[in-house]
């Protein structure tokens, strides 16, 4: 399995589009990881220095209370990053084992489990999100349930079509005769085998939680204040359009381009596994890739 | 047909109750419960007493949760706790400015993305195509908010064209006051959408242009224009009316975050000020309605594809 995701980063990489992507996300990744020990400083204020333009000394300009724009999007960045992964990990966790048993066993429970899934996606995200916050209360924990909620369906939708294909195979078979439990079956069998599926469901959705995440701070009532995020520097900046475009403008762009080099990386991903499917289709089934 | 359209409604009952069983329970879940949603957290014993009192909240929840839907079949949502007005007639008042928006943005989302799909679909993988495609993924990309900001600073702050903020006039009334006040969001929304649009039409497009039809009309000599006029363009516009309408219904609360960047007075702003006000009976009404209104518009989409395509039987 790990020849298979090197050589899948290869291919990855090959890809134009996907390896500046991939570039892109490390910047991010470093500076946030390491923001500590980068000369910036995203909580101190100074109102004598407020609104200034993008200059030598603040790259980004300064926000209405004289601190560093470019510190807090790099601060940000954390928040951001942070919330993504952890709501991606939520969705996981609760959505491929309700997709698995749904579509391991099929009738009632797949019944039950698939309203439930039904009654998720009966909205869409943003004011499930939103619902959710209100009764939750407005909190980082509160932010990143709300987006992986939203992920739920996805996972449970993947994991289940593929249990279907997978279950009836030869090697799943041939474990159930050698009295393999229903538990292992699905966990130890049948989920290594439709790992490559989720995981590309898992880059297509961070990039989802990231924009959710950043809509429902713009709105007021993601990760609350004074924490830097980006969402919520959109929201202030837009108040000072006139006297202080960058402000908006920069934290913006780099919230763009985080979303769209995650889409780009997940589609470019799709595309491989789907030429996969293509040249496998008759010659192996199900083998580890 | 009429079969079929009741069959649709009996299914949507059960994901229905669920929902708004779940709308109800919200207030449960809430710290101190329904009765510090009503009388809010610091009051004393006395008032906590009444309200339980007047509103019942001593008998057990499934009562509770029967008495509510009742009312709200009845079409009784309670009042704001805000406002003391009924939260059914807030909601009527935004409901056609989040209408009228979303028929807007669609149509900007037409415009852009039929054409676009069109130009990539014809010369599949030419550079055309690449750019266009291209032109999707930035589209959906670029987070609406952030897309809103740069047209007003273009088109507000540096050209004084349109206004920054936008009101809601009804078109009927005043056609250029409302064209100039939905024309930011209307565009905003409309590229995002465009982008779901152009990919998937594309894709159809593509589909339909290997059919053996397509192969039976060039063998005849029909020219090329009017194969992809008139024989593909047919087939390939099917299905493409069920994205129109699940976007038409994606509209009706989920251009909140559209409908914050210019404060333009639709449904979703609604709810945003119900819930930082923590007004608990208008944010049940509002999402029951804004669910219910989805479904239907779903169903409705359903029915009419059913309706312009005779291969569909009703089953």
């Amino acid at each position: 399995m790990r020849d298979g995701l090197i050589s899948l980063g290869r291919r990855l990489l090959a890809r134009r589009g996907a390896a500046l992507g991939l570039a892109f996300l490390a910047l991010v990744a470093l500076a946030a990881a390491f923001a500590g020990l980068l000369p910036l400083d995203p909580l101190g204020q100074s109102v004598a220095d407020a609104l200034k333009p993008p200059s030598s000394e603040s790259w980004f300009g300064t926000d209405e209370l004289g601190r560093d724009i470019l510190a807090r999007v790099v601060y940000g960045a954390r928040t951001s990053l942070v919330t993504a992964f952890g709501a991606v990990l939520t969705a996981a966790l609760v959505g491929v084992p309700v997709g698995l048993v749904a579509g391991f066993y099929g009738g009632w429970r797949d019944s039950l489990l698939m309203r439930c899934i039904d009654v998720l996606l009966a909205l869409p995200n943003i004011l499930f999100a939103m619902a959710l916050i209100a009764v939750l209360g407005r909190s980082q924990s509160a932010a990143l349930i709300a987006v992986g909620v939203a992920g739920i369906p996805g996972f449970a939708r993947i994991a289940r079509a593929q249990v279907m294909t997978l279950r009836s195979l030869d090697f799943v078979t041939a474990v159930r005769g050698f009295g393999g439990k229903p538990g292992y079956i699905m966990f130890r069998t049948i989920l290594p085998n439709a790992l490559s599926p989720l995981v590309v469901q898992a880059i297509v959705l961070a990039s989802i939680a990231i924009l959710l995440e950043a809509a429902l701070a713009f709105l007021g009532v993601g990760v609350p204040p004074p924490t830097p995020s980006w969402g919520e520097m959109l929201r202030t900046g837009k108040s000072y359009l006139y006297e202080a475009p960058s402000y908006a403008v920069l934290p913006g762009l780099v919230l763009t381009l985080t979303i769209l080099s995650f889409d780009t990386i997940g589609r470019a991903l799709t595309a491989i596994l789907d030429r996969d499917e293509t040249d496998a289709s008759g010659a192996t089934i199900g083998g580890r890739r | 047909m009429t079969a079929y359209v009741l069959r649709r409604l009996l299914q949507m009952l059960p994901v229905l109750l669920l929902a708004s069983f779940a709308i109800f329970a919200m207030i449960y879940a809430v710290p101190g419960g329904p009765v510090a949603v009503i009388v809010g957290e610091n009051a004393g014993p006395e008032e906590i007493a009444a309200a339980i009192r007047r509103y019942g909240l001593d008998r057990p929840m499934a009562v509770q949760y029967l008495d509510w839907l009742g009312r709200a079949l009845a079409g009784d949502f309670g009042s704001s706790l805000h406002s003391r007005q009924p939260v059914l007639q807030l909601i009527g008042e935004r409901l056609p400015a989040t209408l009228q928006l979303a028929l807007a943005a669609i149509v900007v989302a037409l415009a852009i993305g039929i054409p676009v799909a069109i130009a990539s679909a014809v010369r599949p993988n030419s550079w055309i195509d690449r750019l266009l495609s291209g032109w999707s993924a930035l589209a959906l990309g670029v987070p609406t908010f952030w897309l809103g900001i740069l047209l007003i600073l273009l088109f507000a702050v540096e050209l004084h064209w349109l206004p920054s903020a936008s009101r809601h006039v009804p078109f009927w009334q005043a056609p250029l006051d409302a064209l100039r006040s939905l024309a930011l969001p209307a565009l905003t929304l409309g590229v995002y959408v465009s982008g779901i649009l152009a990919r998937f039409l594309r894709a159809s497009l593509i589909g339909e242009a290997r059919a053996d039809y397509v192969r039976t009309a060039r063998a005849k000599g029909v020219p090329e224009r009017r194969i992809v006029g008139l024989h593909i363009m047919r087939n390939a516009m099917l299905p493409f009316v069920t994205i129109v309408g699940l976007m038409m219904a994606n509209f009706i609360g989920g251009a909140v975050v559209t409908e914050a960047v210019f404060t333009y007075p639709g449904l979703g702003r609604l709810l945003i000020q119900a819930i930082s006000t923590r007004d608990y009976p208008l944010i049940q009404g509002c999402i029951l309605v804004i669910l219910i209104a989805y479904m239907l518009i779903n169903l409705l989409v359903d029915a009419l594809y059913a309706w312009i395509d005779p291969r569909i039987e009703y089953r």
